[in-house]
């Protein structure tokens, strides 16, 4: 495709940041095209900036290339600007590796990381150059494919894709192409491989299932209609965690990124069980790398790109079982090479002063922390089983070793939340405040800021809050009011959520398949960018929900029965029904659950899926 | 307290080598801005072990210095940039660590001693490639009377008085002017440095508002960078 490219060079100095339409990074792969046998367009559908950051992606991309002769490239969403740069020179939208419009791929594979994407993917695909309905596309290729946590409801965007692959793709995500390859000389149609597609675990066609209605809306039945199809498709899971494949090569872009770093996985699922928190459900079990892996991955990741940084991935990295002589051994080695080693998602509950030390020794600057709720019974309500106690003790440690910032998260909305909840979080940032000043002052910072961050509750499928209403606009714009009210001190900062985007976020999160012609028609008025403020428009998605006669309370505001058939009840993520009605009446009974690693509360998950504190 | 005197960080030495490599971006790399190009050439040495010189201040970091930046977009085989290392390095040795943890279209051409100021860049020369919708003739005669008038004024945006007229006319000179089979080259030099820089995208802005035809594409290499009297910069 000489003519993209030669297109491309008089539009590249027209637009933003270039460097993100043209490939060439380091660490980017690029084959001959006369020895690959199938080609797999990779697509994030969010632009660049924030798809380069994504972990799973530099997972995909390095297994997928490893095979002689499967090739896997990276595809983005433009930047609006681009984008109608695009179209108006008429080219389609194209892979940065070999800059081949993806329209020729064998699989053009999104991962669907968050539902504000769900246009994005609309969009991609009518840049292609292709029909967004996957029914309209009737040739066998490009096979369009979905993955990622938003698989676990992929129902509001079921008519656009011809499969969804459930769970963790590093081993189906081969299956399907080595199925695929073994096919291609037969010339099947699409139905026929889709038929044999769906006989590989955690392969879920939406084409091959017949959804019912009651009277009353909800869902009636989930029933398939070819022998092929499943009644129930499990997710996959990777039971040795600790040898599951990682990339020994990441590619390293030329214009800053979100997390522009080194990235490793220490370990996935959570042992928490927050009652809000879809990944610490649909992850499990939990499952960690040994301390060798670990450092082995650190290491050459480190010595490939020239980073300066190295991130440790996890849900929740404080509760490795090995932390201390994990931290130990990774920042021997970072130190000696001037490596930053930055640590998110550390749970305040096990910080202890070691390391703490051990992150003030890299750089003292802010301190996060998820208290999520402001009061111990609410607290107690969503199962994070965090005391205020704990949260002073680390703030006070923390302040004593002279840190400046301390970052507060908190929900708004959550299931049997009170005002006196909400005035919750405003004493406990005070409190925070409050503490510095008591640090003696040749010990604390110069000065102190508390960030408040208060987002919307929006409840998820497969957590013990799918079966709750979500607040209404007009009450969260009250409870956020309330909050303001409640802040006394200038050294706390408050920030929150548009109302209107978790509002669309919670509808889609938990909507069925009717929602495909709401998403259809917002894109269609031009919807897309849905998660950047600048670009989100609920007038037209109000307008999308207006024609289509969808009643948005209906999915966002309405309280299902424990036996209430959902959209997504064939889509088994190993964690039972009968689990998640009864920490949802432990929640409205603030009654807490213990973590796995106290012992195990029966989620359903089996033993054989290699969690770590499983059987 | 006299360890204090010492610097913490190692890589604070006070003896450093300095380099001079010069350096091709071309092809995919063209389009990585000035900053970015930077950045990426910190991740370069980083990943080549090679052992940089650490300025000395509050936020150590590598001194990597670009005596004359290249407009994004234009290729360029004859770009400087200097560094520092804390041992002394084979300038053949030098070149070929750096290349082989190169991205594509980066590549060290040569690597050497300094042996001029930066402030001794006075000009770089040019060879444009345009093509547009008149014949290479039509075009190449457009350029000739375009460069004929007067006075070119273009605006020139200063912090003071806001946006100034200047006339670039004095500082264009013409090298060669070729019409090819299909596109017309234009071969410029420019002043070039921190006295007085003039960009080949002025002076095209300032074509393309006085022609009459459109202009499909713009392909431009920087071939030279000299000293006032016209010497290579080394």
């Amino acid at each position: 495709m000489i003519e993209i490219k030669e297109k491309l060079e008089q539009l590249l100095l027209k637009t933003q940041k270039p460097a993100r339409y043209i490939g060439g990074e380091l660490g980017s792969v690029v084959k001959d095209k006369s020895k690959v046998d199938v080609r797999f367009a990779f697509c994030f559908p969010d632009i660049y900036d924030v798809g380069m950051s994504h972990l799973g992606m530099k997972i995909l991309y390095g297994l997928k290339n490893a095979v002689p002769n499967y090739w896997c490239e990276r595809v983005f969403m433009p930047e609006k600007d681009f984008e109608a740069l695009m179209r108006e020179n008429d080219i389609p939208l194209y892979a940065l590796e070999s800059l081949d419009p993806i329209r020729d791929f064998d699989f053009i594979g999104f991962t669907l990381q968050y539902e504000l994407s769900f246009t994005n993917v609309l969009e991609m695909l009518d840049l292609a150059g292709l029909p967004v309905y996957a029914k309209d596309r009737k040739e066998l290729t490009p096979i369009v494919v979905g993955g990622g946590p938003c698989v676990c409801n992929p129902e509001p965007i079921a008519d656009f894709f011809d499969l969804f692959i459930l769970g963790e793709g590093e081993e189906v995500n081969l299956e399907l192409m080595r199925l695929y390859e073994k096919m291609k000389p037969l010339s099947p149609t699409k139905e026929e491989f889709l038929r044999e597609a769906a006989k590989i675990e955690g392969i879920y066609v939406p084409r091959f299932y017949d959804v019912d209605y009651n009277d009353d809306g909800t869902v009636k039945s989930i029933t398939p209609n070819v022998p092929e199809a499943k009644e129930r498709i499990t997710k996959r899971v990777i039971p040795d965690f600790d040898h599951a494949y990682y990339p020994d090569s990441f590619v390293v872009p030329f214009t800053q990124i979100v997390h522009d770093r080194v990235v490793v996985e220490v370990l996935r699922g959570c042992i928490r069980g927050c009652r809000f928190c879809q990944a610490g459900f649909i992850y499990r079990p939990f499952r960690e790398k040994s301390i060798g892996t670990i450092a082995g991955e650190t290491r050459t990741l480190c010595e490939q790109t020239g980073y300066e940084e190295v991130s440790l991935s996890s849900l929740s990295t404080s509760d490795h079982t090995k932390i201390t002589e994990l931290l130990t051994s990774l920042s021997d080695y970072t130190d000696k090479e001037n490596i930053n080693l930055s640590l998110p998602s550390l749970r305040i509950d096990t910080m202890s002063k070691e390391i703490v030390d051990r992150i003030a020794a890299v750089r003292k600057s802010g301190l996060t922390f998820a208290p999520e709720a402001g009061t111990q019974r609410l607290r107690d309500v969503i199962n994070k089983n965090i005391t205020e106690d704990e949260i002073i003790r680390t703030c006070r440690l923390a302040f004593a070793e002279g840190y400046q910032t301390v970052k507060l998260y908190f929900m708004l909305g959550l299931p049997e939340e009170t005002d006196e909840d909400i005035a919750g979080i405003a004493e406990l940032a005070q409190k925070v405040v409050d503490l510095y000043y008591e640090t003696p002052k040749e010990q604390r910072g110069k000065s102190v800021q508390v960030s408040v961050s208060a987002s919307t509750f929006v409840p998820k499928p497969f957590t013990p809050f799918e079966f709750e209403p979500q607040a209404t606009p007009e009450e969260i714009k009250r409870k956020q009011g309330f909050l303001l009210d409640n802040i006394k001190s200038k050294k706390i900062r408050i920030s929150y959520h548009q109302q209107r985007v978790s509002v669309l976020e919670g509808i889609l999160a938990r909507g069925d398949r009717r929602l495909s012609k709401v998403i259809y028609t917002a894109w269609s008025k031009g919807c897309t960018l849905d998660s950047w403020d600048e670009h989100f428009r609920f007038d037209l998605w109000q307008e999308a929900f207006d024609e289509c006669g969808t009643d948005t309370a209906f999915y966002a505001n309405r309280r299902r029965g424990y036996d209430e058939v959902m959209p997504w009840s064939h889509l088994d993520y190993m964690i039972s029904r009968r689990f998640l009605v009864n920490e949802n009446k432990k929640a409205h009974e603030a009654k807490t659950t213990r973590n796995c690693a106290e012992g195990c509360s029966g989620c359903g998950i089996k033993k054989e899926c290699g969690g770590v504190y499983c059987g | 307290m006299a360890d204090m005197l010492l610097p913490k960080n190692q890589a604070l030495r006070l003896t450093r080598y300095e380099y001079r490599l010069v350096f091709e971006k071309k092809g995919r790399a063209r389009y990585i801005s000035h900053l970015d190009l930077m950045r990426a050439f910190q991740r370069v040495f980083k990943r080549a072990g090679i052992p940089l010189w650490y300025t000395q201040g509050f936020n150590p970091h590598a001194y990597l210095m670009f005596p004359l930046a290249l407009p994004l977009g234009t290729d360029s085989s004859v770009e400087p940039l200097d560094i520092a290392l804390i041992e002394e390095l084979p300038f053949d040795e030098l070149r070929d660590r750096i290349n082989a943890c190169m991205p594509e279209g980066l590549r060290i051409v040569s690597a050497g001693k300094p042996e001029m100021k930066h402030t001794e860049i006075a000009f770089a020369e040019y060879v444009i490639r345009l093509v547009t919708d008149r014949s290479p003739k039509e075009t190449a005669e457009a350029f000739r009377s375009f460069l004929s008038a007067d006075r070119i004024e273009v605006e020139k945006r200063t912090k003071k008085r806001g946006i100034n007229l200047v006339d670039i006319k004095p500082h264009i000179d013409l090298l060669f002017l070729e019409a090819g089979e299909s596109e017309t080259s234009i071969s410029l030099r420019l002043p070039a440095g921190n006295e007085f820089n003039l960009n080949t995208g002025v002076v095209l802005d300032a074509f393309a508002s006085v022609f009459e035809g459109k202009i499909d594409s713009i392909y431009t290499t920087r071939t030279k960078i000299l000293t006032k009297t016209g010497e290579y910069f080394i």
